[in-house]
């Protein structure tokens, strides 16, 4: 069964097409990428599955079911523009935002209470949320969107502004929910960020998906042309080589794609010749690359 | 309705914990307490105590008359006082005067002079100036030091005018008690052909007043905070999490309940306060607004003053959906204001007339029937079929609005930080 599923869904303010012809679905248990830079479209897609807003055409079925409101009750959101009763208590906000999502009051303050212990903020629980810092606030926000046990993850920029300890902790709490079996949808435009995490994705620009499926299909289908090679002494030599169709210099080490048809052991072969070779690995592709050679084509 | 019902409560309990709730409800009556007692303790003891007039008149009965009609003025003054302070236990600020009138028949300018010096150096408190000149142009100077106060002129000036009537009238040869005769006033004693209540019109008219001021001021006080409840949804941006859980039309009546019912705490809180006041000092007011306030309009005020407060906070709400800033909210605050304004305008033709064509179609509309239906059910009993057309207009207004600021308030969340024009909210209420 598909946790969520998009038929050729489209929506327009006035003049401007936010989502045109997007259709994907996503598996129960699955975690899923939505891709794409900014302002391709991607919270509107994600505000039509929420109910937000409508869609002018196309379906949407949540569940096996066609859209209705009171699935929500299974679904955890966050949103790209966080926010919370800044005069609040820590524990009434949670407690109010679970009972919301059709829970108890006694066991919402129960999960609430849990979670803030998981997330290492339980002594800030009486606290006002303006009195907190901005890491500790998107942790209760956090806690805000899962207290509920959601079958259905929504995450909008789940790692924007977030600190690389507090980063790595939610990829935790992500993982241990992907092993529950719970389906997760992550949008952002931080392809790198969620690329070690994603089963399948969907790429969309200017409101148009452009890639989407299985993300190792994807990668495969680009092939291993991709070399890094970290050396010492001078690497100009490879800017303007004829082996070498793309070429990043990242100061520590350089990122090549092969020319179409060369032989990366040619390439090695030239490199020890000139310098000295620490490492000089055969690579994927990584999302941003493949985005950004997608993106060029169709805006070509 | 859970929803409604959570974000109700969230509301309420949230606002009526915060410290700005508890002064507001001790301050506001000490306030009011203040603005009506004040100025009537500051007043009193000017215009009363000991004083001592001069009354100068050309000839010595004219003099003589002044003094006597001042001197029943001030009595009969004195036994209003007495008679209120023995019928209630209330301590009133007003205390007998001692009035002393001396009679002057010197018309000279050196006289004249004297005499102001006199009450310049407040040996005396004024001198009437009867002079036959003064009588000749019917302008009788008064010299006092207190030229403004407009209480005391007007008693000396009745003393005056009853006095020199009365002269005019024994000049013509009538007696004493012919002359008491004529000069004595009828009252007017309205009757109902509809079979209303002989109320006083007097008490009606401020009974009605003092509720409608009520609906007023609550509504200026809470459809404010109202406004704010929603504007704070923005500018926190929390409503994008409410929005994937509630529905907007749930969001906006949860508020509107919510904060609506802290007001009315508020207010049940003050009038409790100023019944529990009035049963122990206010006796003789409290008898007078008992004749006043018939059952059917304390149901009818329970009922208006529910529905027009609710209506006014759902356009209010409506002002918050559709901005994002305070300021830009003040601009629009007239949306509101303007039509309760209107009514009150309306209410005193009403009370006028209560069965004109503005009263009865002011009665129906949505946004003045609150305030108007209910003066006329003060005034005198409108038909059953209006009043019940009144209560549906206005039911289904409520609902219609809260629908219509759910669209805007939706629509609000895509269009951060641009303050929308009116074709663009038009055009958002088109959206799904």
């Amino acid at each position: 069964m598909y946790t969520i599923e998009l038929t050729n869904v489209r929506k327009t303010y006035d003049q401007f097409v936010a989502v045109d012809n997007v259709s994907f679905n996503i598996e129960e248990g699955a975690v899923f990428g939505l891709l794409g830079p900014n302002g391709a479209g991607k919270t509107s897609t994600i505000r039509m599955m929420i109910g937000i807003t409508a869609p002018d055409t196309g379906q949407i079925s949540m569940f096996g079911k066609p859209f209705q409101r009171p699935q929500l009750q299974r679904v955890g959101y966050l949103p790209e523009e966080r926010g919370l009763y800044k005069k609040m208590k820590v524990l009434d906000q949670l407690v109010f935002l679970g009972e919301l999502h059709g829970m108890k009051t006694a066991n919402a303050r129960e999960r609430a209470i849990d979670w803030c212990k998981k997330l290492e903020i339980a002594e800030k629980l009486q606290n006002k949320v303006e009195e907190l810092s901005k890491g500790m606030q998107q942790k209760i926000q956090f806690i805000a969107a899962l207290l509920h046990d959601p079958d259905f993850i929504i995450m909008d920029e789940p790692f924007f502004g977030l600190d690389p300890v507090n980063a790595s902790l939610l990829k935790d709490v992500l993982l241990e929910l992907k092993k529950q079996g719970k389906t997760i949808l992550f949008s952002t435009h931080r392809m790198d960020q969620v690329e070690k995490l994603c089963d399948a994705i969907c790429l969309i620009n200017k409101g148009v998906p452009v890639l989407q499926g299985e993300l190792k299909q994807i990668k495969a289908r680009y092939g291993k042309s991709n070399i890094q090679i970290q050396y010492e002494g001078d690497g100009s030599f490879l800017e303007h080589n004829p082996l070498v169709s793309v070429f990043n210099n990242y100061g520590n080490y350089v990122e090549v794609r092969m020319a179409p048809g060369a032989d990366s052991q040619q390439l090695l072969k030239m490199v020890t010749e000139r310098s000295r070779i620490n490492r000089f690995e055969l690579m994927e592709p990584s999302l941003e690359e493949i985005f950004i050679e997608v993106v060029g084509k169709t805006d070509a | 309705m859970r929803n409604i019902f959570l974000i109700a409560r969230r509301e309420y309990l949230e606002r009526i914990r915060t410290r700005a709730f508890i002064i507001m409800t001790i301050l506001i009556p000490l306030m009011m307490a203040g603005f009506l007692l004040g100025p009537g303790l500051l007043m009193n003891p000017m215009s009363h105590g000991a004083r001592h007039l001069v009354v100068v008149a050309s000839r010595p009965q004219t003099a003589e008359s002044i003094r006597e009609q001042l001197t029943k003025v001030q009595e009969q003054q004195n036994k209003e006082i007495a008679e209120s302070k023995k019928k209630t236990l209330k301590r009133t600020s007003e205390t007998p005067s001692d009035l002393t009138v001396d009679v002057d028949t010197n018309t000279s300018a050196d006289e004249r002079t004297a005499l102001t010096q006199k009450v310049r150096n407040k040996q005396l408190d004024g001198v009437v100036w009867a002079t036959d000149e003064a009588l000749a142009v019917e302008k009788i100077p008064f010299i006092t030091r207190e030229a403004s106060s407009f209480i005391q002129n007007a008693e000396i000036g009745v003393g005056v005018d009853r006095a020199l009537h009365r002269e005019a009238l024994k000049a013509k040869g009538l007696s004493d008690q012919e002359i008491d005769k004529v000069l004595k006033r009828v009252e007017l004693d309205p009757q109902d052909a509809l079979g209303g209540g002989s109320a006083n019109p007097q008490v009606t008219f401020i009974a009605s007043f003092i509720m409608v001021m009520i609906l007023y001021m609550s509504v200026l006080l809470y459809g404010i905070n109202v406004m704010r409840a929603i504007l704070d949804e923005k500018t926190s941006r929390i409503m994008e999490v409410m929005l994937s859980i509630a529905r907007p039309s749930e969001m906006m009546a949860g508020k509107i309940l919510g904060v609506g019912a802290v007001g009315l705490t508020q207010v049940i809180i003050w009038i409790g306060t100023a019944v529990l006041f009035m049963a122990g000092n206010l006796v003789a007011s409290a008898d007078m607004l008992k004749g006043a306030i018939s059952p059917q309009m304390l149901v009818a005020f329970a009922v208006y003053y529910l529905l027009g407060f609710t209506l006014y906070s759902t356009i209010y709400a409506a002002i918050g959906a559709m901005v994002n800033s305070e300021q830009e909210a003040q601009q629009l605050q007239f949306l509101a204001v303007l039509p309760l304004a209107a009514s009150l305008g309306i209410m005193f033709n009403v009370i006028q007339f209560p069965n004109s064509t503005i009263a009865v179609w002011a009665s129906i509309f949505p946004l003045t029937s609150p305030l108007v239906m209910f003066s006329r059910i003060a005034v005198q009993m409108p038909p059953w079929p209006q009043i019940a057309l009144s209560l549906g207009v206005m039911i289904v207004s409520i609902w219609g609005l809260v629908l219509l600021c759910g669209r805007i308030y939706r629509v609000g969340i895509l269009m951060y930080g641009k303050k929308p024009t009116l074709p663009e909210i038009i055009k958002w209420l088109r959206y799904a």
